[in-house]
């Protein structure tokens, strides 16, 4: 069983939903699912994360307001983010530095595989 | 103006030798009218007034030679006077005559040139109208032509829109299918169906994935990435891409290569992406098999050429006319449902416009369809 956990953060309920099903039942990880980002921010300091797959667009805040604020949290300042976003385009990620910071993005719709062997990429550092 | 006046003064003492000849009994005073109204006429007012008087002294000296005896002497001085005053007379007359002629001569010259110049300036303005008529129609012709790319531009820019925000829409919902897909593939089921029907599913969005991209590719199509190539390497490379159809369908390749070609500024991707494109468009067309012929040459001045064209024969079945002009209209598509995506030839125009060039597809006249491409020699460096 591995003992590392998941936040999915994605305003799609049936994202988050299978992420947790397929990640908990093909990884063995711990998933959270989370459909809205203040919700998220808050389950974040519950939950503690040891990766965090977020969507980037996302009614109200998106996840690169999300992602700014862990980021000047000390306790999440280094977990792993994965952006997962419908469309990978620079209009997307302008005027977020911390979506142009060297994080890495995935394009929906995600392949399982790649999906699964970025999170072993990040969870090994 | 000497030779008149030595012709008049002759003239005058001609009359006056006559005047003395004939005696006081026959009258030729008259004659020296001759001289005065040529005087006159010919050199003018002064002239005139010089000759009257000089004719009146010439007669005042052949009355004084012919002995002309007068009852008192100042009868020869009020003769002359006489007939002085009544040729200055006769001199003021025809002067004014002459200089009323004059007048009307430089007032006709004066009108008739004025005339002339406006009319002159009449043609050249009618010219000028006739050539702003000209500018008119031609700048109508353009403004048309613009017109139409304009609509042309905000049609491709909307379906863009609309492309971007179906795909965005769509992946979502396929991520889910996607997902779902998987946890049923990698669950351990009894039944073999199951596994082959998630397996199904996977594909599907496989496919779907595949078309969104196309879509977004089309919708926004990335800068430009620019290297100097020679079209040859990029045509074999793309040759090489579409290799399995091309054995597949039995398509003989031909290729007429002009190798002296120079080098092309241009996205080797994107333009390998195009001739994929165009060479299953083309492989497709011939389902019983046939010939695809690649061929290069320079356009326009060989030694210095303008550009590079690049012409792409099949020997299929042609395009019917009805579809001519829809061809690189984005979702037209004459292929069956599921087997295109109606956007291959749309991202063709878009990718050689980007390119500064141009694509024309038409029929051959042996038959099948001939897509010709123009490269220009300096292409541009951005989108």
């Amino acid at each position: 069983m591995n003992s590392k956990r998941i936040l999915v953060v994605d305003d799609e309920p049936s994202i988050t939903r299978n992420l947790k099903l397929t990640l908990e039942s093909g990884g063995g990880y711990q998933v959270l699912g989370e459909n809205h980002a203040p919700n998220a921010l808050r389950a974040t300091r519950m939950f503690r994360p040891d990766l965090i797959l977020l969507d980037v667009m996302m009614p109200g805040m998106d996840g690169g307001d999300v992602a700014a604020r862990l980021r000047a949290d000390p306790l999440f300042r280094d977990t792993p983010i994965i952006f997962l976003t419908a469309i990978v385009s620079n209009e997307e990620t302008d005027g977020h530095e911390m979506l142009n910071g060297g994080e890495t993005f995935l394009a929906k719709p995600v392949d399982i595989g790649e999906l699964k062997k970025t999170i072993q990429e990040h969870l090994r550092h | 103006m000497p030779v008149i006046v030595g012709l008049l003064a002759a003239l005058v003492i001609a009359v006056g030798c006559v005047d003395y000849l004939t005696g006081l009994e026959l009258s030729v005073s008259l004659l020296y009218l001759m001289p005065i109204t040529i005087a006159t006429w010919v050199a003018g007012r002064s002239m005139g007034n010089l000759v009257a008087l000089a004719s009146a002294g010439v007669w005042l000296g052949a009355d004084f030679l012919e002995r002309h005896t007068y009852g008192h002497c100042f009868l020869p001085v009020w003769n002359t006077l006489t007939l002085a005053i009544s040729f200055l007379v006769v001199v003021a007359l025809l002067a004014s005559l002459r200089e009323a002629n004059e007048g009307l001569e430089q007032t006709v010259a004066r009108r008739t040139k004025a005339l002339q110049a406006e009319n002159a300036e009449r043609r050249r303005t009618e010219e000028e109208l006739l050539q702003t008529l000209d500018d008119v129609r031609q700048t109508h012709a353009e403004l048309q032509h613009t017109q139409l790319q304009l609509i042309e531009a905000e049609k491709m820019e909307s379906v863009g829109r609309l492309a971007a925000g179906v795909a965005h829409e769509v992946k979502n919902p396929l991520m889910t299918l996607s997902l779902g897909a998987d946890y049923f593939l990698h669950r351990k089921t009894e039944n073999p169906d199951e596994a082959l029907l998630a397996q199904d599913m996977k594909e599907a969005v496989h496919r779907a994935r595949n078309v969104i991209n196309v879509l977004l590719d089309y919708a926004r199509p990335r800068p430009l990435q620019l290297t100097r190539e020679d079209i040859h390497n990029v045509i074999e490379n793309s040759l090489t891409l579409v290799r399995h159809q091309l054995n597949k369908q039995h398509v003989t390749v031909v290729r007429e290569f002009d190798t002296a070609l120079p080098s092309l500024s241009l996205d080797r991707t994107r333009i390998e992406q195009m001739l994929v494109n165009l060479f299953i468009n083309a492989v497709q067309a011939m389902p019983p098999g046939g010939t695809l012929t690649v061929r290069t040459f320079p356009s326009g001045d060989r030694a210095a050429p303008a550009g590079v064209i690049l012409e792409v024969d099949d020997t299929g079945h042609g395009i019917m006319p009805e579809n001519a002009g829809k061809l690189f209209e984005p979702f037209f598509t004459t292929k069956p449902p599921g087997q295109g995506t109606g956007l291959g030839l749309a991202i063709v125009r878009r990718i050689m416009e980007i390119h500064g060039g141009s694509v024309h597809l038409g029929n051959r006249e042996a038959g099948g369809v001939r897509a010709t491409l123009h490269f220009n020699t300096q292409l541009k460096e951005t989108l």
